[in-house]
């Protein structure tokens, strides 16, 4: 069903993922996924998993959850493999069939390239999970904030991020709800080809969109009741500051990222 | 033989994640036809999610629903048949109207059972009747009706698909006084003149107690008390310790007992209050 979908979703907590500074941990992903392009042999791949395993097991997000978000991507994991195995002819050849030859390159390729998506979708699940959306926007309003010289207002943007993070589950209960309230009056809606199956959303889009409108105008109009004018001169509740469990995280980073340098500049590179 | 029935029926929102909550458990209720039940409890004892599971919307974690004593999950088609069996109208139904007109709206049910045209004009004026919709509405778009009417369109479009059940979630939540009473008005009388059996939620103890012919009470997730208005309302304390209340009357009866006035307690409508006063005042030497 459509409540199944637990990307972007948040699962309060108490660990140390979780206590990290937001701002830390938006970086700390930024960086990860971007050695994860970088890694270029099975050595830093595997310090990048190894990272990735630690902050999992600190963060005590269940196994199960990790897997969950994994699931869209089994189709484009499987995809990417069987076109890496089968396109490259490096090494020796394991198995011929005409054309086609399944090579040790191609096999090492095909892994390399798995466990980097997985890595990937992992990390920014982990982020997700472990920060809950205001944080995540406020951390990125902070991250951002010197564009406001160019006139970019930073502000506005993360406002508006908070406000579209906060009405996702809203708005996927509200659909539930009609869809439920539909199918309850008679329509079908899994069944049917696609022109069918789109003319039988029209109940539930229609009904969705007068009540996020509707919605939109009430939050507009509870906001300025409560003399919100933007950004200009607004102090914060929360506070963000680095503690010392930032930094330690970010030492421990910096000799992954250390490590992965070295491994990538002495060992043969897989790609 | 009940025409509806639960049997163990347990249900678990949020299974395998951090947010398991367990709203119904081990439920066993049976509803005979023609009934009018009324099903009250705290909030967030599981009503809602009861009568769901009665018309196949969810599927039970474990138990079965029977509707005229077969598992309404047997197969597809069961399930598909059960949804025009048993009619259910969701709290706030307001909000499922889409059409553009109130007659395409209400006509939107008949119209998914593949009726035709006349046989579908005939159940929206006959749902339209009940619930007092003027005919001059029916050209009208729904989204420019106030919030009251929206609701009455709303229950007409359930209520024109005939179904032998009838559930209505909390069909007077939000209206003022005057249209809480219309529309259970409405509802008694859809009820008695057609036969049908209807369950219907109620957060108000007055409007069970006027129009119900037995009562169902839904606690943490379990049926923990069943029976006629009097058997339920009976139990005072019970109930209050429930988070429940019993009718407004009847606690001016207790209230009176309470202070040395002789009374029956067992008063639940105005009808019976009124009787009661009544005698109460001859049997004082009163004259009319
Ligand atoms: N879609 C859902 N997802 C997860 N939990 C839910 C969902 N719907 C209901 N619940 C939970 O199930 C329990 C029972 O909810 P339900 O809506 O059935 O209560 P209710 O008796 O109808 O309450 P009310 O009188 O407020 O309408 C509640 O604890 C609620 O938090
Ligand atoms: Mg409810």
């Amino acid at each position: 069903m459509i409540k199944d979908i637990t990307i972007g979703q948040y699962f309060p907590g108490n660990s140390l993922v979780h206590k990290l500074d937001p701002r830390a941990k938006l970086v700390l992903t930024f960086v990860y996924i971007l050695l994860i392009f970088l890694c270029k042999n099975f050595v830093s791949l595997g310090i990048l998993v190894a990272y990735l395993l630690v902050s999992v097991l600190l963060s005590r997000i269940s196994v199960r959850m990790i897997l969950k978000s994994l699931k869209p991507i089994v189709i484009l994991v499987c995809i990417t493999s069987v076109l890496q195995i089968f396109y490259n002819s490096d090494g020796t050849v394991l198995w011929e069939l005409g054309k086609f030859k399944l090579t040790t390159g191609g096999v090492f390729m095909a892994l390399f390239t798995t466990v980097r998506i997985i890595a990937l979708v992992t990390a920014s699940a982990l982020l997700t999970y472990t920060t809950s959306p205001t944080l995540l926007t406020d951390a990125i309003e902070r991250l951002f904030s010197p564009l406001k010289r160019v006139h970019i207002n930073v502000h506005s943007i993360a406002m508006m991020m908070t406000i579209a993070l906060r009405f996702i589950p809203t708005l996927i209960d509200e659909v539930d709800k009609i869809m439920s309230a539909q199918k309850a009056r008679g329509a079908d809606l899994d069944t049917g080809g696609i022109v069918q199956r789109g003319k039988a959303l029209i109940p539930v889009f229609v009904p969705l969109f007068v009540s996020a409108f509707t919605r939109a105008y009430d939050l507009a109009f509870a906001m300025e009741c409560r003399c919100y004018r933007g950004g200009e001169g607004r102090t914060r509740l929360r506070v963000m500051r680095l503690r010392a469990r930032d930094y330690i995280v970010f030492l421990v980073t910096a000799v992954c990222v250390a490590g992965i340098a070295v491994a990538n500049r002495l060992l043969p590179a897989v790609i | 033989m009940p025409i509806l029935e639960t049997q163990n029926l347990t249900y678990v929102y949020g299974e395998g994640t951090p947010f398991r909550i367990e709203a119904l458990k081990n439920v066993n209720i049976s509803i005979e036809k023609g009934e009018l039940v009324g099903v009250i409890g705290h909030t967030g004892s599981g009503k809602s999610t009861l009568m769901q599971h009665l018309n196949g919307l969810l599927k039970p974690t474990s138990g079965k629903v029977l509707l005229g004593g077969e598992d309404i999950h047997a197969s597809k088609e069961a399930t598909r048949a059960a949804r025009f069996r048993v009619g259910l109208c969701f709290q706030y139904p307001e909000y499922q109207l889409f059409e553009s007109t109130v007659y395409k709206d209400i006509a939107f049910g008949p119209r998914n059972m593949g009726l035709n045209e006349t046989e579908i004009r005939e159940r929206v004026q006959r749902a339209a009747e009940f619930l007092e919709i003027r005919s001059d509405w029916m050209d009208k778009s729904p989204f420019d009706l106030s919030g009251g009417e929206k609701r009455r369109v709303a229950i007409a479009g359930v209520m024109a698909m005939q179904p032998e059940i009838l559930i209505l979630d909390e069909p007077t939540a939000g209206l003022d006084p005057r249209g809480r009473d219309r529309i259970t008005d409405m509802i008694c009388k859809y009820g008695l003149s057609t036969g049908s059996t209807v369950l219907v939620v109620s957060h108000s103890m007055d409007d069970v107690a006027s129009f119900a012919s037995r009562i169902l009470v839904m606690d943490h997730g379990q049926n923990v008390l069943g029976g006629t208005v009097d058997e339920v309302f009976r139990q005072v304390d019970k109930l209050v310790s429930m988070g429940l209340d019993v009718p407004q009357l009847t606690k001016i009866f207790l209230r009176l007992q309470a202070s040395g006035v002789s009374v029956r307690t067992d008063i639940y409508t105005l009808a019976q209050a009124k009787r009661e006063l009544l005698r109460l005042f001859f049997e004082k030497g009163g004259t009319a």
